[in-house]
C-alpha cells in the first residue's frame, strides 16, 4: 500500500525528539555555533533519547528501526540545529560502514563501545576523502601494505567529520595501487594506534558546532583482522555505505529547509512594507509556496528512499530501486536546502544577513550540509548511472579526489 | 498505518494491464489521433468499457448501480475501489493511460470534469438523471455520452470569480447569456454545468451552476479551437443566447445558494481533480524522459566517462528527480483525499510541481535528442509530448493560481492579492 502515515510509536519518537529540538537545541543554536560544539549535557540527553542507534540493526547493539525511523528523527534534530545530528555523538558515519562494508562479528565488536556506558561521549568517524587527487594514478593516494600478517597505513586524509572527536575511525587506503578505484580497502583504526595523527581542525562556511577536520598515518600498523572486506562485492558495499549514509544527510536537510522555510514564513506574516506584511505580494508569497514545495518533496523523497531500503531488507523490492530514490533525494534534497536557505534570507531583506535572525546561519549550513555524505553532482550521476543501466563506477559517483569532495 | 509505497500483487497486475494497453495499443495511434483531430468512436467505446472493468470511478455518481448503470454488470469493481483507494487508483492509471497518449484520456466518454461538480452539489435526483445516460455503454448501438464543465469565459479564466455570463429567474426557467471558451468536449457533451451570475457586482456570491442539456433552446456551439497540442481532443467555444433552463437543472437547487457555496462548487472540484491533471502531465514527462534515456542508451558511449557524457547524465538525473518528488506530492495529495482530509493546498502543490516538471521533461528531451527530437515519427513522438504538455501548466489552474491557493494557506490573514 501507499501511505504517509507514521506509525504510533514512530509519532511517539518524533514528538519526544522534536520536543528535545524545540526546547534544548533551536534557543541555543548561537552558543553551540560560538562554543563550536554540543556541550556535553546536551549530548547526554540526546544518548539517553537512544538517537545514535536507531537505525543500526540489533546483532551490532542498535535499535533496529531502520531507515525511515532514523529518516525521521534526523528531521527533527537538524531543524532543532543543522549541526546537531553531526555534534551529538555516537558511531555517525563509522556506525554505517563498519554495518555495510564488514562482517557481523566485526561490526559487534566495533559498535559494542557505543552501546556502553558514557557513550554520549564517544565519537565514531570515516577517513574518506584526501586533499589532492594523486597525478600518477587513479586511486587513493593513501596505502595499505601488507606486512606479514599486518597491514601498514600510510598518507594523509582529509574532510573527515568529527575526526579531533573520535575515538574509533574506519579508514580508506589504496591497497592494489593498480586497480583504480575498485582497489581501495577499507580499515578499523583506534585514535591510539602509534603514527596517527590527527590534524587541525577546519574553520567552515556552516555547521559550525560539527567539527571538519584530518588524519596523518605514517606506518600505522593494524592487524589483518581490522580489514573491512565483508560482502561478496567490496565496491557495491562501498556504493551502498555512501548512499544510505548521505541518505540521512539528507533526511537532515529536510529539517534544514523546513527551519529556514517556517523562520522565513513568519517573518513574512510580520514585516510590513507599503503598508501591508510583506507576504500579501504575490513576489513574496509565490517564493514562500514554492520553498514549502521543496520542504515536501524533498521529505517524500527522502521517506521514499528510506522506505525502500527497509523494504529491501525485508525482501521486498530491489536494491537498484532503493538506490535510485536514494540518488535522488540526496540530489533533490541538497538543492531544495540550499533554495530553502538563500530564499529564506533574500526574503528578510537586509535584516536576513544580519546575526541577529538564524536564517543566515540556515543558509551557510545548507550549503556546508550539501557538501557533507555525497554531493548533488554525485548523486545525480549515480541516479543516471543505475537508470541507464551503466556500470556503477565509484570513481564517478562517489566524492573521490579527482572529481569532488565531500566531508564524510 | 504506516509510511510505505508499495503495491499488491492485485494492484501491479493492474498496473501492468494499463502500461501493456497504452503501449502496443494506445501509443501507436497517437500521433494519427494527433494529425486527425479526433479519435474514432469505436475505439473510445472500448478503451471506456475497460476503463469501467478497472474499476474507475469515472462515470459514476458515487449513488450506486441503480444511478449509474455504467458499472452494474462488474461485482468486484467496488471491491478493487475499497483495497487501493479510489483516488490513488485515479492517479496511478491516469499516469499510464497518458504516457500511451493524453488526448485519449480528455477524449474518452463520461460526465469527464462535469462529474465531481454534479457528484458534490447535485441532489440526488439531479444525479440519477445526469449520470444515468452514461450506463448504455455496453449497448453497440447506443450513442457515445459526454459530460462538459464550462466555467472559463473570454473574459475571465484564472479570475472565477469574474465571469460575466448572466442568468436570471424567469418563471419555471432560467434565462442564461454568455459565452463560455475552451470547453473539453463541449461540442458532443450531452449536458454541460454552466457557471453563471445573477449579479456581477455580488462576486462569488453571485454565482450559480446549472446543467444544461444539449438542444435546450438558445443553447448553441460556437466554433471548435485549434490547438498547440492535445490536437486529439475537442475544445469547443458554447454560446448561451437567452437559453432558457428548466429550473431543476440548478445544482443542487435554489436553498444551495444561499450562502457563497455557489463559487465553492467550483473549486471544490478543484481538490479531487489537480492531482489526477499532475499525474497525467507526469505521464507525458515520464514517457519523454524513458524515451530519452533510451535514445542516450543507443547514441552515447556509455562506460566512458566523458565530459559530455556527465553533462548529459547530470541534466537526466535532474529530469527523473524531479518527476519523482511530483510523482510522490500526486500520490500524497490523493492519499490525503481516500484518507478523507482536506488537501486543497496538497493537491496544488502536486499539480504545480508535476507540470513543471514534466514541462522540462518534454523541452529536455528535445534538446538532449539533437536535431532527431523534433522530428514526427509513429515512433517519435516527443515534437508532440512537446506540444501536449504545455498546457498541463495552465489547465485546472494555471502554475501561477496554483501558487496563490497554496500561499493563501500559508501567510496568515492572506485573503486575496
Amino acid at each position: 500500500m501507499i501511505s504517509f502515515q507514521p506509525t504510533e510509536d514512530q509519532k511517539l519518537m518524533v514528538e519526544s525528539v522534536a520536543q528535545f529540538a524545540r526546547t534544548t537545541l533551536r534557543p541555543k543554536i548561537r552558543d553551540f555555533e560560538k562554543a563550536r560544539e554540543l556541550p556535553e549535557a546536551v549530548r547526554r540527553t540526546a544518548h539517553e533519547l537512544g538517537l545514535g542507534l536507531v537505525a543500526l540493526p540489533e546483532s551490532v547493539s542498535g535499535a533496529g528501526l531502520g531507515l525511515t525511523t532514523a529518516v525521521l528523527l534526523e528531521e527533527e534534530l537538524a531543524w532543532g540545529d543543522p549541526s546537531a545530528p553531526f555534534a551529538l555523538g555516537g558511531p555517525g558515519a563509522f556506525g554505517l560502514a563498519v554495518v555495510e562494508l564488514g562482517t557481523e562479528e566485526q561490526a559487534q565488536k566495533a559498535l559494542a563501545p557505543f552501546a556502553a556506558d558514557g557513550a554520549h561521549a564517544r565519537f565514531g568517524a570515516v577517513a574518506w576523502g584526501e586533499r589532492k587527487p594523486n597525478v600518477e594514478r587513479a586511486g587513493l593516494s593513501t596505502t595499505a601494505t601488507k606486512k606479514g600478517d599486518d597491514w601498514q597505513l600510510d598518507g594523509a586524509k582529509a574532510y573527515v567529520v568529527n575526526a579531533d572527536r573520535a575515538e574509533h575511525f574506519v579508514v580508506f587506503a589504496q591497497v592494489d595501487p593498480g586497480a583504480g578505484w575498485r582497489g581501495v580497502g577499507a580499515f578499523l583504526v583506534d585514535r591510539g594506534a602509534p603514527g596517527l595523527t590527527v590534524t587541525e581542525r577546519a574553520t567552515t562556511l556552516g555547521l559550525d558546532a560539527a567539527s571538519f577536520g584530518g588524519l596523518e598515518l605514517s606506518g600505522v600498523v593494524v592487524p589483518a583482522s581490522a580489514r573491512l572486506a565483508g560482502g561478496a562485492d567490496f565496491d557495491a558495499a562501498l556504493v551502498r555505505f555512501f548512499a544510505k549514509n548521505a541518505l540521512l544527510v539528507a533526511a537532515r536537510g529536510v529539517g534544514l529547509s523546513r527551519a529556514a522555510f517556517e523562520v522565513t514564513r513568519e517573518y513574512v506574516d510580520g514585516r510590513k512594507a507599503f503598508g501591508k506584511p510583506i507576504g500579501h505580494f504575490q513576489a513574496v508569497a509565490f517564493t514562500v509556496a514554492d520553498r514549502a514545495m521543496d520542504v515536501d518533496a524533498s521529505r517524500g523523497l527522502v521517506w521514499r528512499a528510506a522506505a525502500a531500503w527497509d523494504a529491501f531488507a525485508r525482501g521486498e523490492g530491489s536494491e537498484r530501486d532503493a538506490l535510485l530514490l536514494t540518488a535522488q533525494a540526496i540530489a533533490f534534497g541538497h538543492e531544495a536546502a540550499m533554495r530553502c536557505g538563500d530564499d529564506g534570507v533574500q526574503l528578510h531583506g537586509g535584516a536576513g544577513f544580519m546575526r541577529d535572525y538564524p536564517v543566515e546561519k540556515l543558509m551557510r549550513d545548507a550549503k556546508q550540509l550539501g557538501l557533507c555524505g555525497m554531493t548533488a553532482e554525485h548523486a545525480d550521476q549515480l541516479a543516471a548511472a543505475v537508470t541507464l543501466g551503466a556500470p556503477i563506477d565509484p570513481g564517478l559517483v562517489l566524492p573521490t579526489p579527482e572529481t569532488q569532495s565531500a566531508f564524510v | 498505518m504506516t509510511i510505505e509505497f508499495s503495491f499488491s500483487k492485485k494492484h501491479l497486475e493492474m498496473r501492468e494491464g494499463i502500461r501493456g494497453l497504452a503501449k502496443s495499443v494506445i501509443r501507436p495511434q497517437a500521433l494519427a489521433w494527433d494529425r486527425a483531430g479526433g479519435i474514432p468512436d469505436e475505439f473510445l467505446r472500448n478503451m471506456a468499457r475497460l476503463a469501467t472493468s478497472m474499476g474507475s470511478n469515472a462515470m459514476t455518481s458515487g449513488l450506486g448501480d441503480e444511478a449509474d448503470g455504467a458499472r452494474a454488470d462488474l461485482a468486484d469493481a467496488g471491491d478493487r475501489k475499497k483495497k487501493v483507494g479510489a483516488n490513488l487508483f485515479g492517479v496511478l492509471a491516469a499516469e499510464e493511460l497518458s504516457w500511451g497518449d493524453p488526448g485519449l484520456l480528455l477524449c474518452l466518454p463520461g460526465p469527464g470534469l462535469g462529474g465531481p461538480p454534479v457528484r458534490a452539489s447535485g441532489t440526488t435526483e439531479q444525479k440519477k438523471r445526469f449520470f444515468s445516460i452514461f450506463g448504455s455503454l455496453a449497448d453497440d448501438s447506443a450513442p457515445l455520452q459526454w459530460g462538459a464543465y464550462g466555467l472559463t469565459e473570454p473574459a475571465a479564466g484564472s479570475d472565477v470569480a469574474g465571469i460575466r455570463t448572466t442568468c436570471r429567474k424567469d418563471g419555471k426557467h432560467w434565462v442564461l447569456n454568455g459565452r463560455k471558451c475552451y470547453i473539453t468536449n463541449g461540442a458532443r457533451a450531452a449536458w454541460t454545468v454552466i457557471f453563471a451570475t445573477i449579479d456581477p457586482s455580488l462576486g462569488r456570491a453571485g454565482h450559480r451552476a446549472f446543467v444544461v442539456e444539449k438542444g435546450t433552446p438558445g443553447f448553441s456551439v460556437g466554433r471548435i479551437e485549434e490547438k498547440m497540442g492535445l490536437r486529439a481532443s475537442e475544445t469547443a467555444e458554447l454560446v448561451l443566447e437567452d437559453c432558457r433552463v428548466p429550473e431543476e437543472n440548478l445544482l443542487g437547487g435554489e436553498e444551495k445558494y444561499v450562502s457563497k457555496e455557489g463559487f465553492m462548487t467550483a473549486m471544490k472540484t478543484f481538490d479531487n481533480t489537480r492531482p489526477l491533471v499532475g499525474a497525467m502531465a507526469l505521464g507525458i514527462g515520464r514517457a519523454a524522459y524513458e524515451y530519452t534515456c533510451e535514445f542516450v542508451k543507443k547514441n552515447y558511449v556509455l562506460s566512458r566517462p566523458v565530459p559530455r557524457y556527465a553533462a548529459i547524465a547530470e541534466r537526466l538525473a535532474r529530469i527523473g528527480r524531479s518527476l519523482e518528488a511530483a510523482r510522490t506530492l500526486t500520490w500524497r495529495a490523493a492519499w490525503m483525499a481516500d484518507e478523507g482530509e482536506p488537501n486543497a493546498k496538497e493537491a496544488s502543490m502536486s499539480k504545480a510541481m508535476a507540470g513543471q516538471a514534466a514541462i522540462r521533461a518534454c523541452i529536455e528531451a528535445i534538446e538532449i535528442c539533437g536535431a532527431e527530437g523534433s522530428i514526427a515519427k509513429d515512433h517519435q513522438l516527443l515534437e508532440k509530448w512537446f506540444r501536449d504538455i504545455k498546457v498541463y501548466d495552465i489547465f485546472e489552474g494555471t502554475g501561477q493560481i496554483q501558487r496563490i491557493v497554496i500561499s493563501k494557506r500559508l501567510i496568515s490573514d492572506l485573503k486575496a492579492f
